[in-house]
């Protein structure tokens, strides 16, 4: 399914004017042709989730919960057990924090077939402030057993995920970040596997662990750090559970750890990093990068990006502030 | 061809539509110019004049006529 979406560059391009949310709604759409069993749930967000073709072509597949987000995860758990594969969408944030319980009920403990569909992660909703950003989402959902956690990259690698995802026989969350005019990190097709994390470059100084669109933002640091002689070597974290511990293996050698995540430092890819270099009696050291651990006043991306020191040059100096304590320290 | 060939050429291949309903034609006017339909339109536009458009032309992209105006701010003359 997916490489007919693909080979052509402007549908590369189609998929990230369209944002996430966007590529999973069509990502979806062309799925729905060859996987019959297919259904698709929204708490109310048919339109918002990308949904509004598969709406049209297929109006009997899909079911509006209202904003009802527990009975909207509830519906798709019975929809399961009758053989459907449901993919239930809402904001990150209604998913896992408030409907958490009924994820841990019918995802872990029950294991149903279901896929929760979480957009508008981070700080995506924008204007709609604090109440709708998901900041702790992968932190509220990573401990419950049975689960696939899912954060693409880029568009098309939503609609590598949203396959896999139907794939996979068991539940999922699929987080969703960013907004329209999604940054390319896939200008071509490529190979994806759950699990397996995607290495960039192959620098010998720094691994930076990224996930969601901060994948992009640090592929667009790479030039600085080459122009300072640091080697970089960034990995694609697009599947948070199970986590790649290949990943880490590999980069326990290198001068600095970072993570690069747009949700809080506790609990989210950082603390999964820590969680696995833990085992080690030695390791470089870990800096976390990710959201503050305060909550802040709402504004549109970009600015909570930037009060949250997430902009390209805040994210460059941390490192190269940490690197270079960590070089002093070697040379001591 | 010349730019407005082209122009009009996207359009029609995008959107399954006939050239004489393109006059006046406007977003969501036709089934296949649907937020969806909207995107792949302005990918193929974006291809076709080797641009890169902002999300706010993209948004203010509404009809056939205001699409000159907006290419226009790209250097795409007709």
């Amino acid at each position: 399914m997916v490489n007919s979406l693909i080979y052509k560059k402007s549908n590369i391009r189609f998929l990230s004017i369209l944002g996430q949310r966007g590529a999973f709604g069509y990502a979806l759409t062309e799925l729905v042709k060859e996987k019959s069993d297919i259904i698709a749930l929204t708490g109310d967000l048919c339109i918002t989730s990308g949904l509004e073709r598969f709406y049209k072509k297929y109006p009997d597949k899909l079911i509006n919960a209202g904003i009802a987000e527990q009975n909207l995860f509830s519906i798709s758990a019975g929809m399961a057990t009758m053989d459907y594969v449901p993919f239930a969408t809402t904001f990150s944030n209604f998913a896992a924090l408030r409907s958490n319980e009924q994820i841990r009920h019918f995802a872990g403990y029950l294991n149903e077939n279901i896929k929760i569909v979480g957009f508008g992660a981070g700080f995506a909703m924008g204007m709609f402030g604090t109440t709708h950003y998901a900041i702790e989402d992968i932190s509220a959902i990573r401990s419950i057993p049975n689960l696939t956690i899912f954060s693409p990259a880029d568009c098309l690698e939503v609609a590598k995920v949203t396959e896999a995802a139907y794939n996979i026989k068991g539940p999922v969350y699929i987080r969703l970040t960013g907004v329209m005019n999604h940054p390319i990190v896939y200008k071509d097709n490529y190979n994806f596997e759950v699990g397996k994390s995607i290495r960039f470059f192959n620098g010998k100084d720094i691994a930076i662990f990224a996930t969601g669109i901060m994948v992009s933002k640090a592929i667009k640091l790479k030039k600085f750090f080459d122009e300072s002689n640091i080697g970089v070597t960034i990995f694609n974290i697009h599947t948070i559970k199970p986590f790649d511990k290949t990943s880490i293996l590999e980069s326990l050698n290198f001068k600095l750890i970072v993570s690069l995540e747009e949700h809080s430092v506790i609990g989210g890819l950082g603390s999964v990093i820590a969680d696995n270099l833990c085992n080690f009696v030695e390791h470089p050291k870990l800096l976390k990068i990710g959201t503050k651990k305060e909550y802040q006043k709402a504004g549109d991306y970009e600015y909570m990006l930037n009060a949250n020191d997430l902009s390209n040059d805040e994210i460059y100096m941390k490192i190269i502030e940490i690197y270079n304590i960590e070089g002093e320290k070697e040379n001591e | 061809m010349n730019n407005r060939e082209i122009y009009v050429k996207v359009f029609l291949d995008t959107l399954g539509v006939e050239e004489k309903e393109l006059e006046g034609l406007k977003y969501q006017d036709v089934p296949s110019w649907d937020s969806v339909g909207h995107m792949s339109l302005m990918a193929e536009l974006e291809e076709a004049f080797d641009i890169m458009m902002d999300t706010e032309d993209i948004l203010d992209f509404s009809s056939f006529e205001k699409g000159f105006e907006i290419l226009n701010n790209y250097d795409v003359e007709f």
